[in-house]
C-alpha cells in the first residue's frame, strides 16, 4: 500500500515537474520567429560609422562634467546649442553660418547692445512638439546664471549661496543680461547686455526642450514653466536665499539627467532640434551611440543616409583596422607616423589638417633673467622652430608649417594676414650668431618648465637646450610630470606648453594677454595690448576690426620677445573610400561637422 | 570546519582593509588630479577647480579621505545601508561603472578561461604520456612560443590573419580553399596525428596517411558544398560526430568492456541525435531560457537513464551518459547556429565580413537569437582566442609537470601492479591528484583575469575592468581605481578560499580544519 502510494506521489511529482518545464517552455519562447534584418528590411538609404577616441557620456555637453568632444558632437548632431537646427552652426574654416531652419537672430543695436531671437512659426522639435519662446527663455535661465545667488572663494569653492545650473563654460556675456523681454504673438526673445559683449553672436538660445525639463521638473505645462522663470526673482549674491526647490528640480536634469551609461528609457531625452536624434547607445570603449534622422526635420541641409553611428574605439590601431575591415567608415584618430603608413598601406583615404591645439614658448617677464629685452631677444633668435617642427610634425603631416601667430591657427583665413603683418616668421631659423652678439659675451641660466611626459615636449625642450647652449645659455631643466600645477609659480624662466585655440570667439582674448589675466603665467605686462584687449571685447559686430586688433597684439607680443609659437598639432581623419564628403575639421566637433554632405558610395 | 571559515573571513576582512589603505593613499599620491583644469585656457578653469576639490574633497589630504571612502564602502556590505564607492572625475558614481565593467570582462575571460584549461590539461596529459616524444618537444615548443608571445602582438596577428584575411577571402566570390593551402593542411596534420599516436615507424606512416587523406577529403567536401557560405553539421555529419563522442567518451571515461556505460551512451548519443529531427521547429522560436531549459531536461533525462542502466557502478554509468547527452546535444545546437550563418552574413550590416576586429556586437543588428549568437561569437573570437593563446601554454606546463610527477609515485606503480589497465591508472589515480596543483593556479589566475586583460580589451576596443582602472589611475581618479580594487581583491580572496575547499574534494588526505 505505502509502495503504491509511494509510486503515485513520484509519478505526480514526475508529472508536476514535467508540466512545469512544459509550461516553462512555452513561456520562454519568442512567440513568432523574428525575420533577421536582411529578410524584412528593403534596402534604404545606408549607415555610415564613423570612428571616435572618446566614448559619449551625456547627450548634453554643457555641464563641466560632462564637456567631452564626443559629447559636443552629440549635441552639435541633435542641435542643441550648436549645430544646425539651433540659431547657428561652425564650420571648419571657423565661420559662425547662421541655420534659419527654426529661426533667425538679428542685431537690433550696438549700444546698448540688443539682439532678437525669432523662432520660425513652424519649428518644431522632434517629438513633434512646437518649439515656443519658452526654449529660448530656458536656455538663456541655463546659460547667464540669472538665478544663481553664490560668491566664491579665492580657490573657486563655492563659498555662500546656491549654483543652480552648472555650466562648462561660464555666464560671462550672459550675466549683464537683463530678463529677456519676449513677444508671443511674434515670437521673439530679445535680450539687451548691460554691457557690450563681443561674443554675442555665439550665444544660442536653442538648446534643450522646455516641454521635457516641465515635465521633468514637475509643472503642469510649459506655460507654467514660462511663469514661474518669469515670476522668480534674480538670485542675489548679498543675501543669498534657501535653495529654490523647482529650480533645483529644472537644474538636476540639466546637471546629471543628461548623463548616460546605457540608452535610456525616457524618451524625453532624446527629443532633438537638429537633424539626427539618438537611437541606440552602448556606453564605454566599443560602444557606440548611433543616430536616426529627425522625422520632424525641416531644413533644407538633409542627409542622403539613414542611420549614422560613433562608434568609440580609443587604440588608434583598432581604429585602422576596423576602417581596413569595414566596421567603420571614417576615423579621427591620433595621427602617428605610423597610423598614417598602416593607412595608406591597404589603400585608406587621408585627410589631413592641423588641430586647434598648438604647442608654444613662453618667456617668463617677472624672471630675473628676462626682464632685460635683450636677452629675451637672445634666447628667442636661438629657438630651432624649423627643427623641432621637422622632428614631431614632419613624419605626421609632411606639408606642415611652423606656427607664425598667437593669435590665428592656420585653419582660419585670417592666418595669412597676421603672418604677413606680425613678424613671428622673422624666427625662422635660429641666429645663433646674432644672439652671442645681444649676450655680449653674457652666460645667463635659464630654467624650462615642460611637460616631462609628453615626448614631443621633451624633444622640443632638447633641441632648444642645444641650440641656446651654443649662443652661451645655460639652459636648465625644470620639466616636471606635475608641470600643471607649476603654472604661474614663478619657479620657471620659461616654459614649453600647449593652448587649444577657441577658433571662434573672442572673449578668451583678455585672459592670456591682459596684464593679471586668468591664463597669463608668465606676468606679461603691456598697457597697449591691455588697451586692445579692452576694446575688443566691446567691438560688435564688426568683425574686420577685430581681426585688426588680434593681429596688432602678435606684432606687440613680437615686439616685446614675449615668446614663440612652435606648431600645431597635426589632426588626421581617414576613409575606407566608402564615404564621400568627408572634409577635414579641426575644431571640436570633427569630422561630423558636415553629415548633410556625407554620400555612400556603391 | 565552521570556525575554520570564520576564521578565513576575519583574516580576509583585515588584509582588505590594510590592502584598501595603501592602494588608496599610493593612487591619491600618485600624480595630480587637476592637471587638466589647471592647464586648461577654458574662462572658467578657476570654477571648475573649485567644484571639483570641492567634490571629492581633495582639500583634505588622502589618508583622511580614506575613511571617508571607507564610510561609504562600508554601507555596500550591510543591507539597508546606502552603498557609497564615490563618483569619478565626471561624477558618475562607481556603483554604476562597475557592474558594466565587469560584465564585460566576464564575456571577455570566461571562454578564454575554460579553453585555455581544457586544452591546456588535455596537451599536458597527452605530453607527459609522450614524454620527449615528438609531441612533446613540439608542445614545448609551441607553449613556450605562446607564452612569451606579448599579447598585443597576438591581437594584430590575429586582426590581420584571421579577421581581415577571412573576411577578405568570404567575401571575395570565390571562397574555396584552394589545392595548396589544402595539401599544406593535411600535411600539418597528417604530421601531428602521427606523433600524436606514436608507435613504431609503420604504425606512424599509416597514421599519417590516413590522417592526411582523410583532410584532403574533408576540405575537398567542404569545398564542393560551399561548406563556409552554408555552413551545417548535417544528418550525416551529426551521426558521425555524435557516434565519436559516444565511443570516445564511453573509452576514456568507462572503458568500452563497461557494456552499461556504452549502452547508456549510446541512449543518450540517440536521444540527442532525435532531437535534431524533433526540435528544429522549436529552435526557430527560441530564446536563451528555452534553451537553457531543454539542456536541463537533456541532462535529467540522461541521468535517469544512467540511473536506471547503472548496475554496480551506477555513478559511473551516470557520469558517462550526461558527459555524452551534453555533448550531443550542444552539436545540436551548434549545428543550428551554423544554419543561421547565411542569413548572418548577407545581412547588410555583415556585408560578408562576419570576423570583427573590435567590440562586443554590430550595432543596429536585429535577429533571432541565433543571428544574435552568431554576432556576439565573430566579436569575441579573436580576443577569447587571444588570450586563450597566451594562459593555455602555462596550463599546458603545469599539467604536463604534475602529471610526470604523479605518475613516479609508488601508489601508480602498485596500480599498475595490481593488473589495471593503463586508462584506469591515469584517470582514476593520476588525473586526480595532477589536479591538485593546477586547482591553485586556476584560482589565482580567476582572480587576475577578473582584474581584465588590460592589453587585449583596449585593442578589440571592449571596456572591461583593466580598462577602467587603467583610465582612473591616468587621471588620478581615486574612486574608481578603488571600485576595481575592491571587485578583484573580493575575488581573489574568494577564489583562493574555494581553492582551498577543493583539496579536500580532490585529496581525500587533506581535511579542512
Amino acid at each position: 500500500m505505502t509502495n503504491i502510494l509511494r509510486r503515485r506521489g513520484r509519478a505526480l511529482a514526475g508529472l508536476a515537474v514535467g508540466t512545469a518545464a512544459m509550461v516553462a517552455l512555452a513561456g520562454c519562447t519568442t512567440t513568432t520567429p523574428e525575420t533577421s534584418e536582411s529578410g524584412s528590411a528593403a534596402p534604404t538609404g545606408g549607415t555610415i560609422s564613423v570612428a571616435q577616441t572618446n566614448a559619449a557620456t551625456a547627450l548634453n555637453s554643457g555641464t563641466p562634467d560632462a564637456n567631452l568632444n564626443t559629447n559636443g558632437m552629440v549635441d552639435y548632431l541633435m542641435g542643441a546649442g550648436t549645430g544646425p537646427g539651433s540659431f547657428f552652426y561652425v564650420d571648419n574654416e571657423f565661420n559662425v553660418v547662421p541655420d534659419e531652419t527654426n529661426g533667425t537672430v538679428e542685431l537690433v543695436s550696438e549700444d546698448p547692445l540688443v539682439v532678437r531671437y525669432t523662432l520660425d512659426p513652424e519649428a518644431v522639435w522632434s517629438d513633434g512638439t512646437p518649439m515656443t519662446t519658452t526654449d529660448m527663455l530656458l536656455a538663456w535661465a541655463i546659460g547667464s546664471g540669472y538665478y544663481d545667488d553664490a560668491t566664491y572663494a579665492e580657490d573657486g569653492t563655492v563659498a555662500e549661496g546656491n549654483v543652480y545650473f552648472q555650466l562648462a563654460g561660464s555666464t560671462a556675456g550672459l550675466d549683464t543680461t537683463e530678463f529677456p523681454e519676449i513677444d508671443e504673438e511674434a515670437r521673439t526673445l530679445t535680450l539687451t547686455y548691460g554691457e557690450p559683449y563681443v561674443d554675442w553672436n555665439l550665444v544660442n538660445l536653442i538648446n534643450k526642450p522646455a516641454h521635457v525639463f516641465a515635465e521633468h521638473a514637475g509643472f503642469g505645462s510649459v506655460e507654467e514653466l514660462h511663469t514661474f522663470l518669469e515670476e522668480t526673482p534674480a538670485g542675489d549674491p548679498e543675501n543669498p536665499g534657501e535653495p529654490n526647490e523647482q529650480l533645483s528640480a529644472l537644474a538636476e536634469l540639466w546637471n546629471t539627467g543628461y548623463n548616460i551609461t546605457s540608452m535610456p528609457e525616457d524618451e524625453g531625452l532624446l527629443v532633438a532640434a537638429g537633424m539626427w536624434v539618438p537611437k541606440d547607445f552602448q556606453a564605454d570603449d566599443g560602444g557606440f551611440i548611433s543616430f536616426e534622422p529627425n522625422p520632424e526635420w525641416r531644413g533644407e541641409m538633409q542627409p542622403s543616409f539613414d542611420e549614422l553611428i560613433i562608434r568609440f574605439i580609443g587604440d588608434p590601431n583598432a581604429q585602422i583596422t576596423a576602417l581596413q575591415n569595414g566596421e567603420v567608415h571614417v576615423i579621427e584618430p591620433q595621427p602617428s607616423a605610423d597610423t598614417i603608413a598602416s593607412i595608406e598601406a591597404f589603400g585608406g583615404t587621408l585627410i589631413q589638417g592641423s588641430q586647434l591645439s598648438y604647442d608654444h614658448l613662453d618667456l617668463t617677464f617677472n624672471s630675473e633673467v628676462f626682464s632685460d629685452p635683450a636677452v629675451r631677444e637672445a634666447f628667442l633668435l636661438t629657438v630651432p622652430r624649423q627643427q623641432i617642427l621637422e622632428s614631431i610634425v614632419t613624419p605626421v603631416q609632411p606639408d606642415a608649417e611652423v606656427l607664425n601667430s598667437q593669435q590665428f591657427v592656420t585653419n582660419q583665413p585670417q592666418y595669412e594676414e597676421a603672418v604677413a603683418a606680425n613678424g613671428y616668421s622673422d624666427f625662422a631659423e635660429p641666429d645663433i650668431e646674432r644672439a652671442r652678439e645681444l649676450l655680449d659675451g653674457a652666460t645667463p641660466t635659464v630654467s624650462i618648465l615642460y611637460n616631462t611626459e609628453n615626448p614631443n615636449r621633451v624633444d622640443a625642450f632638447q633641441l632648444i637646450q642645444a641650440s641656446a647652449s651654443e649662443a652661451g645659455f645655460n639652459v636648465e631643466d625644470a620639466g616636471s610630470p606635475d608641470w600643471s600645477s607649476l603654472l604661474g609659480s614663478g619657479d620657471y624662466d620659461a616654459s614649453i606648453f600647449g593652448w587649444i585655440s577657441p577658433g571662434v570667439g573672442y572673449a578668451s582674448l583678455p585672459q592670456i594677454w591682459q596684464t593679471n589675466g586668468g591664463g597669463n603665467y608668465n606676468g606679461y605686462s603691456n598697457p597697449e595690448v591691455d588697451a586692445l584687449a579692452d576694446e575688443s571685447q566691446v567691438t560688435i559686430g564688426d568683425e574686420e576690426r577685430l581681426t585688426e586688433i588680434m593681429i596688432e597684439i602678435d606684432r606687440l607680443t613680437r615686439e616685446d620677445f614675449y615668446g614663440l609659437p612652435l606648431f600645431q598639432v597635426p589632426g588626421l581623419v581617414a576613409t575606407n573610400g566608402a564615404v564621400e564628403g568627408v572634409e577635414y575639421n579641426g575644431g571640436q566637433t570633427g569630422a561630423i561637422w558636415n553629415t548633410w554632405e556625407w554620400t555612400l558610395v556603391g | 570546519m565552521l570556525s575554520f571559515i570564520v576564521r578565513r573571513i576575519l583574516a580576509s576582512i583585515l588584509t582588505l582593509l590594510v590592502a584598501s589603505f595603501i592602494m588608496y593613499v599610493l593612487t591619491a599620491y600618485s600624480d595630480n588630479p587637476l592637471k587638466d583644469l589647471q592647464a586648461s585656457n577654458a574662462p572658467n578653469a578657476q570654477l571648475l577647480i573649485g567644484q571639483r576639490i570641492e567634490r571629492l574633497d581633495l582639500d583634505v589630504p588622502p589618508p583622511l579621505r580614506w575613511f571617508g571612502w571607507l564610510a561609504g564602502a562600508a554601507g555596500c556590505l550591510t543591507p539597508f545601508t546606502p552603498c557609497d564607492l564615490g563618483t569619478d572625475l565626471n561624477y558618475t558614481p562607481v556603483t554604476q561603472l562597475l557592474p558594466n565593467a565587469a560584465a564585460s570582462t566576464v564575456r571577455l575571460v570566461a571562454a578564454s578561461t575554460i579553453l585555455a584549461i581544457i586544452f591546456g590539461i588535455i596537451t599536458g596529459i597527452v605530453s607527459a604520456l609522450r614524454q620527449y616524444s615528438a609531441f612533446d618537444l613540439g608542445m614545448t615548443f609551441v607553449s613556450f612560443f605562446l607564452y612569451s608571445l606579448p599579447s598585443f602582438l597576438a591581437a594584430v596577428l590575429l586582426k590581420e590573419f584571421v579577421a581581415l584575411g577571412f573576411n577578405n577571402w568570404l567575401s571575395s566570390g570565390d571562397s574555396s580553399i584552394g589545392l595548396i593551402p589544402t595539401l599544406i593542411i593535411a600535411l600539418v596534420i597528417g604530421v601531428i596525428m602521427q606523433a600524436l599516436v606514436a608507435g613504431s615507424n609503420r604504425k606512424r606512416l599509416i597514421t599519417f596517411a590516413i590522417a592526411a587523406a582523410a583532410t584532403v577529403g574533408m576540405l575537398y567536401y567542404l569545398d564542393a558544398v560551399d561548406w563556409f557560405q552554408q555552413p551545417g553539421l548535417g544528418a550525416v555529419g551529426l551521426l558521425l560526430l555524435i557516434g565519436g563522442i559516444v565511443f570516445g567518451a564511453t573509452a576514456i571515461m568507462a572503458g568500452l568492456n563497461n557494456r552499461r556505460a556504452l549502452i547508456g551512451a549510446a541512449i543518450a548519443g540517440v536521444l540527442s541525435y532525435a532531437s535534431y529531427f524533433a526540435l528544429q521547429g522549436l529552435f526557430d522560436i527560441s530564446t536563451v531560457w528555452t534553451i537553457g531549459i531543454l539542456g536541463l531536461a537533456t541532462l535529467a533525462v540522461c541521468f535517469v537513464v544512467g540511473w536506471i542502466l547503472g548496475g554496480n557502478d551506477r555513478g559511473q554509468v551516470i557520469r558517462v551518459t550526461m558527459v555524452v547527452g551534453l555533448l550531443s546535444s550542444l552539436l545540436v545546437v551548434a549545428d543550428r547556429y551554423l544554419q543561421a550563418w547565411p542569413a548572418y552574413i548577407s545581412s547588410p550590416r555583415i556585408n560578408n565580413r562576419p570576423i570583427a576586429t573590435v567590440g562586443e556586437q554590430t550595432v543596429g543588428l536585429s535577429g533571432d537569437m541565433w543571428i544574435m549568437g552568431l554576432d556576439t561569437f565573430t566579436h569575441f573570437l579573436l580576443p577569447t582566442i587571444s588570450l586563450t593563446l597566451i594562459s593555455f601554454a602555462g596550463y599546458t606546463r603545469y599539467a604536463r609537470a604534475g602529471l610526470l610527477e604523479v605518475m613516479n609515485q609508488d601508489y601508480i606503480r602498485t596500480a599498475r601492479a595490481k593488473g589495471l589497465s593503463e586508462r584506469v591508472v591515469i584517470t582514476r589515480h593520476a588525473f586526480r591528484n595532477m589536479l591538485i596543483p593546477i586547482t591553485t593556479i586556476v584560482a589565482a589566475d580567476i582572480g587576475v583575469l577578473l582584474g581584465g586583460a588590460l592589453i587585449t580589451e583596449r585593442v578589440f576596443a571592449i571596456s572591461g575592468m583593466g580598462a577602467l582602472f587603467a583610465v582612473s589611475l591616468d587621471r588620478v581618479d581615486v574612486n574608481p581605481v578603488m571600485g576595481y580594487f575592491l571587485v578583484i581583491a573580493i575575488t581573489a580572496i574568494l577564489f583562493n578560499f574555494l581553492a582551498d575547499l577543493s583539496y579536500a574534494l580532490l585529496d581525500p588526505r587533506v581535511r579542512v580544519k
